[in-house]
């Protein structure tokens, strides 16, 4: 008879497997493999099937095995999610029969589904002696949130210690929030007021009692939170911000600002973070006196705060904070004055900076261009001819973020007379952020193609580089032609360009470049640059195919032609093992052909035309002995001599179920280490050993 | 408690000030330990713990171990293997053998009250019940993503959190990287004009259907090697095998949000960000018979779409979001060097909308030192308990939605489907004792 439940299983798994809905009847015969005696597995698919679709009638079959050590959970599995009432009187029927972690089970799901008949039954447990079975009970009544069953637990607080005590305070939290929650917020805070008055309480039951006294007395928990933030305890002082972030409107503001003078220094620091939090735009003077302070820590904080908070009004101490502070406070006042977001900061900016000096005029050109103030750019034109190459360096990089392409040639201009680094380098970076924001690339590229044209020679491969992030079809036009000019210091930085060119579309002009020129050195840097493009970018895997075999047969040194292995082995398919198959028919590359074969191979490609690809190779079929496998790292090497034996067959190699040695070979030695392979083997009666990094295709050289 | 610290405040003041200043990030003020037992001096370095710390959380405790203002400690994981590998590298790294090892995580977060935050990378299973025991011990907690397996947990985080004035950030780290913060801001503040819709990607690999067969069994290892009763935590007990403790408990139901939720649990969260919905859900959700959810259309209660998108169609890379308004589209995904934009124009204004961000909320363009921020400050993290229950819940009724092959509606206010009572039922899952909370 069983096997016909067991023939159900399977169908009932496979069900399972894609969650349809069941009909009814099904359940009947879900009941049955319960009843029958199937094995624990099938009862436990049974039973997760019934967590979905199961109704009342299968209460009493699933009650009945609360007891049953190995099958409670998943009774209580699908018990829990039943909505029939029938399923709290068969739990609570069974809290007084079973025993041990099943009884711990029913007093959970007791809880789970919030059964307030269930408090006087959990409420007795509450006072046994089995430590687990109390903590579960006072768990389960807090999760049934009743008054009734935050009374139990209030009952017992008193005389609880350890796990029992943080448990039951657990409880009677989840009651108060319960509560709370029904508006019956006296209850709660009396709960919480019941926990703060424990004296052993370890430090978070007294946060959380604290947090919650404060947020259930609402505005009357405000002296609560000014004592908790000006008390010694700082785990207190921390969780009464918590709840002032909790808790909105002025009040709160108004007690968190008469507060501040009065705390300690590292209270102040987390009172101003506090403050921003709340945002208000009373808390910015109180705020910008703490960026004032003598504390260099405070004030840290307080100029960090001030980007939440800040305007136009804080810029004045903030510049002199930029400028004048420390290490540590003038990044952070430059930080807070880049993060303002009141326009007029612009405005008073643009207006200091075409009077200041020094440090000032420097950390003005900072700020204008972090926070891109075009206002500006007349005051960083006039910079950009100063006579300190730093401060030119930093115009023009301010120049560079806020200007438009109308701006270009101006910038464009100075290309022949900047050479030197870093005025330089602020130049054509300064170019190329614009080009980059250029709602027309061609126009621009247009511009830079003509600007080369003119260049002088330290000029231009500068200018070819710009070209390259540019990129587009003009860009390339440029770039290609410079490659096929005579001069060389046009042409050399042109192929180099090209070797790192951004997408696709270099790749006809790289294959026409190779088989026009005649200079080896540059023919070979145009078929490297190819094969990259056919390795690095996204096409249709036919283009890219063909592409392999173009460089295969034009490619002039088996050096470049061996980088095409490369791209067929990151790119597996049929077509890609065709072609290192062909690619093996060049003597040079013979054996790394066929470990690309070998590798696509054991990811499952053309396995079955293998032993006809290694033949094709010159790899003949060998008798083969596995004399000793191990598998890990330094001191930590594992045996998988007989897990290797059973994948080597009558090839130098060995075909693995996974591309993964970990999952090949029974598991991972060392986690987290890059691990090796030895192998100890015979080929044709001749000893061999081989060690491979870790996931190599298996390859055993021919012994000597 | 006693201040064991070496440093002095000042000093670690100055240390925190410094490197805060460095990274552009708002400096907070002290403290750290939060006084764990109130009367004394909170310690001066914010101590750091970690649970569960594998492939992924790795990363997480190197880069939480680069602030110099905070000092990792110890390691909790009921792998010895693992506990062994996270003590090599924080002991290599600060040259000594300080960091403590612990199996068992209720332990662990009681004997360790000097701990102020835990790193949380475990199985994607233990993130919710894991984050929920830390924050319950006082600890302000980061956690890996996906937050939760189901809408009912997600909602536990979400007030346990509210009640112990936790600060919790989930690894939702796109939502502070420049590249989608320009993306979502331009969305938000109707540089496209009133944006229409958002698309967010969904993994290319795996389906939303999800494998509820057993693995065959194998002997269970010692317990201290690895304790396979705790690392089925409150999920269905099943018989031990070495694939799950090794990464191959992705793709079944127990363990794993699908394809659905190994991106959207990112990408979800910036799409919602990006439509000003990052605490809301969609209140409707469109089946669509593929096996992955490739296309789904979702609905928000503004009238706005978010559609599922596996695909590189609006992007390229992974854990791509793009938003369409009438006057423009933006996109950003992973090795993006700058946004994709529909005109250049849309980019002149990247730093002036970065810039307005940090002004108008102070974050960190650091998602970790936006989190160490939040330790001292008491905010709210960018990727808050609320953001990331929000986020998954959508997530969850998607897989929901694609479970049941129909199309669902949804009240994000009460967290529940309308009408549909199996859907409801798929809210939650009762938790294998003893591992609740």
């Amino acid at each position: 008879m069983w096997k016909t439940h067991h023939t159900y299983l399977v169908v009932a798994a496979a069900l399972l497997a894609t969650m349809t809905t069941l009909a009814p009847a099904q359940e009947a015969e879900l009941l049955a493999v319960l009843r029958s005696d199937a094995t624990i597995q099938e009862k436990s698919t049974a039973c997760r099937e019934l967590a979905r679709i199961a109704t009342h009638e299968a209460v009493p079959t699933l009650a009945a095995l609360l007891g049953d050590e190995k099958l409670s959970h998943m009774a209580r599995y699908a018990l829990e999610t039943i909505p029939d009432p029938s399923v709290d009187a068969a739990l609570r029927d069974a809290l007084g029969k079973v025993q041990g972690r099943p009884q711990l089970g029913v007093i959970g799901s007791l809880g789970a589904r919030r059964d307030g008949q269930a408090v006087p039954a959990l409420a007795a447990l509450l006072t046994g002696a089995d430590g687990e079975t109390v903590q579960a009970a006072a768990r389960a009544l807090g999760c049934i949130g009743t008054p009734e069953a935050a009374a139990a637990l209030q009952q017992v607080l008193p005389g609880a210690a350890g796990r029992n005590q943080t448990a039951i305070c657990e409880g009677l939290f989840r009651c108060a929030e319960a509560l709370a929650h029904a508006g019956q917020a006296a209850a709660a805070q009396a709960i919480y007021d019941d926990v703060r008055a424990v004296a052993d309480a370890p430090a978070q039951v007294r946060v959380a009692a604290l947090r919650g006294a404060i947020l259930t007395r609402g505005q009357d928990g405000i002296p609560l939170l000014v004592e908790a933030i000006l008390g010694p305890d700082y785990a207190l002082a921390a969780a009464a911000v918590r709840a002032a972030m909790e808790s909105p409107g002025p009040e709160v503001t108004a007690a968190l600002l008469d507060t501040l003078p009065k705390a300690a220094v590292e209270r102040q620091g987390l009172l101003i973070l506090a403050l921003a939090d709340r945002g208000a735009s009373e808390v910015l003077p109180a705020v910008l006196e703490a960026a004032r302070s003598t504390d260099q820590q405070l004030r840290v904080t307080a100029l960090r705060a001030l980007k939440r908070v800040g305007d136009a009004s804080c810029v004045p101490a903030l510049l002199a904070a930029a400028v004048e502070g420390s290490a540590e406070v003038a990044p952070a006042a430059l930080d807070a004055l880049e993060s303002l977001q009141d326009p007029a900061v612009d405005e008073q900016l643009v207006k200091q900076l075409a009077e200041a000096q020094g440090k000032t005029r420097t950390v003005l050109i900072e700020l204008a261009t972090r926070r891109r103030t075009t206002a500006a750019a007349p005051a960083l034109w006039q910079a950009a001819d100063d006579p300190n190459v730093e401060v030119r360096a930093a115009a023009l990089a301010g120049l560079g973020a806020m200007l438009d392409t109308a701006d270009l040639p101006k910038l464009i201009a100075r290309l022949n007379v900047i050479h030197e680094e870093p005025e330089a380098v602020a130049l054509d970076n300064a170019i190329r952020a614009i080009c980059l924001r250029a709602a027309d690339r061609d126009a621009v590229a247009t511009q830079m193609a003509d600007a080369l044209q003119a260049a002088s020679e330290p000029a231009k491969p500068r200018i070819l580089q710009t070209l390259a992030v540019i990129g587009g079809a003009k860009s390339l036009d440029a770039v290609a032609a410079a490659a096929r000019a005579e001069d060389e210091t046009l042409r050399d930085p042109a192929f180099q360009v090209l070797g790192q060119w951004g997408s696709a579309d270099a790749a006809p002009v790289l294959l026409e470049l190779h088989n026009t020129i005649q200079d080896e050195r540059l023919r070979s840097r145009a078929i490297r640059a190819y094969i990259r493009i056919a390795r690095q970018f996204d096409m249709e895997a036919p283009q890219r195919a063909a592409m392999c075999r173009t460089a295969l047969e034009v490619a002039d040194r088996d050096a470049d032609k061996r980088l095409v292995l490369e791209v067929l082995l990151r790119y597996p398919s049929d077509e890609m093992q065709a072609i290192a198959e062909e690619a093996a028919q060049f003597p040079a590359l013979k054996d790394e052909a066929m470990l690309v074969v070998a590798g696509m191979a054991s990811q499952g490609i053309n396995r079955a035309e293998l032993g006809r690809a290694l033949a094709q190779a010159g790899h003949q079929p060998v008798e083969l002995e596995i004399i000793k496998a191990e598998y890990g790292a330094g001191d930590k090497m594992k045996d998988v001599t007989a897990e290797l034996r059973q994948y080597a067959k009558n090839y130098r190699i060995i075909f693995l179920p996974n591309a993964s040695y970990n999952e090949s070979l029974g598991g991972d030695p060392v986690p987290n280490v890059a691990k090796q392979l030895k192998i100890k083997y015979k080929v044709d009666g001749k000893e061999g050993e081989v060690t491979l990094t870790e996931n190599a295709p298996v390859v055993l050289p021919m012994p000597k | 408690m006693p201040d064991k610290s070496a440093f002095s405040r000042r000093r670690f003041l100055k240390t925190a000030v410094g490197a805060s200043a460095l990274m552009a990030a708002p400096c907070i003020v002290p403290a750290s330990a939060l006084g764990k037992d109130g009367a004394v001096a909170p310690s001066e370095r914010i101590i750091a713990g970690g649970i569960g710390i594998h492939g992924r959380g790795m990363y997480d405790v190197q880069w939480i171990m680069r602030h110099p203002d905070v000092q990792f400690v110890a390691i909790c994981d009921l792998q010895k293997k693992q506990r062994l590998a996270v003590k090599e590298y924080v002991d290599k790294h600060y040259g000594n053998q300080d960091c403590a090892m612990y199996p068992e995580i209720n332990e662990f977060l009681e004997v360790r009250p000097d701990i102020d935050v835990v790193v949380i990378a475990t199985g994607d299973h233990w993130h919710a019940l894991a984050s929920i025991l830390a924050m319950r011990a006082g600890k302000d907690v980061y956690s890996e993503k996906p937050s939760c397996m189901t809408i009912a947990e997600g909602r536990a985080v979400v007030e346990t959190a509210r009640r112990y004035a936790r600060v919790y950030q989930t690894g939702t780290q796109r939502l502070s990287e420049p590249n989608h913060v320009f993306c979502i801001e331009m969305a938000r503040t109707g540089r496209l004009g009133k944006v229409h819709t958002a698309y967010a990607h969904i993994a290319p690999w795996d389906a939303a259907e999800m494998r509820h067969d057993w693995l065959p069994e194998a002997p269970e290892p010692p317990k201290d090697e690895a304790d396979w009763d705790a690392w089925l935590g409150s999920c269905p007990w099943r018989p031990y095998n070495p694939s799950y403790v090794s990464g191959g408990w992705r793709g079944f139901y127990d363990f794993h949000t699908s394809c659905i939720g190994e991106w959207g649990a990112h990408t979800f969260a910036q799409a919602q960000a990006g439509l000003d919905c990052g605490e809301s859900s969609p209140v409707e959700y469109e089946y669509v018979a593929n096996d992955s959810g490739d296309g789904m259309v979702t609905h928000f209660a503004n009238g706005v779409r978010m559609i599922l998108s596996r695909g590189e169609k609006y992007w390229y890379g992974s854990c791509g979001e793009r938003f369409d308004g009438p006057e423009g589209w933006v996109a950003a995904a992973d090795g993006y060097t700058q946004p994709d934009v529909s005109s250049p124009a849309l980019l002149s204004e990247f730093q002036r909308v970065i810039g307005q961000y940090v002004a108008r909320t102070g974050r960190s363009l650091d998602h970790m030192q936006n989190f160490l921020d939040c330790v001292r400050s008491r905010e709210r993290t960018v990727a808050n308990p609320e953001v990331m229950h929000h986020s998954m819940t959508t997530v969850h009724a998607a897989n929901i939605c694609m479970w049941l092959k129909r199309s669902l509606k949804f009240d994000p206010v009460k967290e529940e489907f309308v009408g549909d009572e199996e859907a409801n039922r798929l809210r939650s899952r009762a938790m294998r004792e003893p591992y609740v909370y």
